[in-house]
């Protein structure tokens, strides 16, 4: 009985110095807020970023579909400008959803916005636009989902083409769409975690970093996925409220 | 003495290069004022020539004189045109979003610029003449099949329009709710609104159009008052059409 409980008490106190060592000494846990806060912050402008390029590609691509039968019957530049457009989009999207995230951010950080020296920046910029290809997948399928008679309703009360969308199509496509791209949300979460590949400390790099520094593992990488793992958990039933409320509100 | 409103001249609509041709060759007239009806059986191009009217089906050919303006000219903005031209749908396509209130003040606020107060009086009123007053808050899908297409109608009305289309306006309502919506129709008809209504409910175009079109095939095979039409049709085809729904 008292092997036991010393093994217990033995167990305890190892834990306990593993946890001062990474987490109390020098300050790491600061390590780790601050990770956290990085991987908060590129996270959420990401999220924005993608949302609002997913609006807008979306808004292309769903114009070009619906509209390239009729502008190309009444001709002009109005139907060039938009065949071109769609091109950009469709060159975008194909780029983007074919290439790993990781190689887009090295890209970013070693090429493109070489003179920058903020990493988070970067790390904003480069998740925002690879988010933005699979919100405006998403986007396109919600608007696609509106029935057409309520675009010709809008267009009936002469509402021009781009007001129809933003005050009658977007808003309902919007609605159906907002479980998934909370999902998508959650899933850039963790992504957002090779960012340490170019030296960005998030959370999973000031894992790593204490890693590196007490050469103790498990401490800082259990710590690490149990931060992203309550994220997500909260995240997800915050989705599961919003999708019930949805459904209500539809009766 | 007569105003015309809108005048079509040769309005052709081909689908699939031509392989259906859903309008062949429209002329026709509306005048100010006027109720006009189109029947006639399924798939005769109907409502392609009503959504032609408002350019909601883009012409292959022909023109559409609104105003003395031709609508088809590509330089025309067909929003302004729109805004004239009230359309009722046969699903209502209500705002589901929007509770009744919202859908009456959106466009007038959005597009006339009109101010939130002004937009809600002119909605509350129309609300009250068709019996609706007490169901501003309300959401579309808590409305029954005859209250929202009262709703679909002043809608439209919100914008001042100067002319209103109606597409099988009452042909997804139970048969109770018809009579309601085809009241308020009959009202605005008397109050001098122009009116061109596709419908398949032949005592209103008996009792209130002053002239009917009877189509087939994407042609208007015959026009004239009600009395011509429906007491004395001339051609096989209205007269087999009018055996089948009479
Ligand atoms: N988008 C379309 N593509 C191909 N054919 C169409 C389309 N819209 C209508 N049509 C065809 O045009 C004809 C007229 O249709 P429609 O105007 O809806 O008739 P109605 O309203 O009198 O029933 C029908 O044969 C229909 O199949
Ligand atoms: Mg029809």
């Amino acid at each position: 009985m008292d092997g036991i409980q010393a093994w217990f008490v033995q167990q305890f106190t190892e834990l306990k110095d593993k946890f001062i060592l990474c987490f109390i000494d020098g300050d790491r846990w600061q390590w780790i807020f601050d990770g956290l806060l990085n991987t908060l912050k590129i996270t959420l402008f990401a999220g924005l970023i993608g949302v609002l390029i997913g609006i807008i590609v979306a808004s292309v691509r769903s114009s070009y579909d619906k509209n390239s039968e009729s502008l190309a019957l009444r001709g002009g530049f109005g139907y060039h400008l938009l065949r071109f457009i769609n091109g950009i989009c469709q060159l975008y999207l194909t780029v983007i959803r074919g290439t790993p995230v990781v190689v887009q951010l090295m890209i970013m950080y070693f090429i493109i916005l070489k003179s920058s020296t903020n990493g988070v920046f970067v790390a904003v910029i480069t998740f925002g636009i690879n988010s933005g290809a699979y919100v405006a997948e998403i986007f396109r399928s919600g608007i696609m989902a509106v029935d057409a008679g309520q675009f010709e309703a809008g267009r009936s009360l002469g509402f021009n083409y781009v007001q129809t969308m933003r005050y009658i199509i977007i808003p309902q496509a919007f609605k159906t769409v907002l479980p998934t791209l909370c999902n998508e949300f959650i899933a850039l979460l963790k992504e957002t975690s090779v960012a340490g590949y170019v030296g960005i400390s998030d959370l999973t790099k000031a894992g790593d970093l204490i890693r590196g520094r007490t050469f103790e593992a498990f401490m800082p990488l259990i710590a690490v996925a149990i931060i992203y793992l309550v994220l997500v958990v909260i995240l997800t039933r915050l989705v599961g409220v919003l999708e019930r409320r949805l459904r209500r509100s539809e009766r | 003495m007569k105003d015309k409103l809108i005048e079509i001249t040769g309005l052709k609509k081909h689908y699939n290069g031509g392989a259906v041709k859903a309008l062949d060759g429209i002329n026709a007239e509306i005048d100010k004022g006027e109720v006009v009806v189109i029947i006639g059986p399924s798939g005769s191009g109907k409502s392609t020539f009503l959504r032609s009217l408002n350019l909601l089906e883009i012409p292959t050919e022909g023109r559409i004189l609104f105003d003395n303006v031709d609508i088809t000219d590509p330089n025309v903005n067909i929003n302004l045109h729109r805004q004239k031209m009230g359309m009722v749908f046969q699903h209502f396509n209500l705002f589901p979003n929007m509770n009744i209130l919202k859908n009456m003040t959106i466009a007038p606020m959005t597009i006339l610029k009109k101010s939130k107060a002004e937009a809600e009086e002119k909605a509350m009123q129309l609300l009250k003449r068709v019996g609706l007053e007490d169901r501003a808050e309300a959401y579309p899908s808590q409305l029954s099949g005859g209250q929202k297409q009262r709703v679909a109608i002043v809608r439209a009305l919100c914008m001042e329009p100067e002319v209103m289309l109606f597409d099988e306006p009452t042909s997804a309502l139970d048969p109770e709710m018809v009579g309601e919506v085809l009241e308020v129709m009959k009202t605005l008809a008397s109050e001098g609104m122009t009116m061109a209504v596709v419908t398949h409910e032949m005592g209103f175009a008996r009792e209130v159009a002053d002239r009917v079109i009877f189509m087939d095939e994407g042609k208007i095979i015959e026009e004239g008052t009600p009395e011509d039409i429906f007491t004395n049709p001339e051609s096989d085809r209205l007269k087999s059409f009018l055996a089948k729904v009479l």
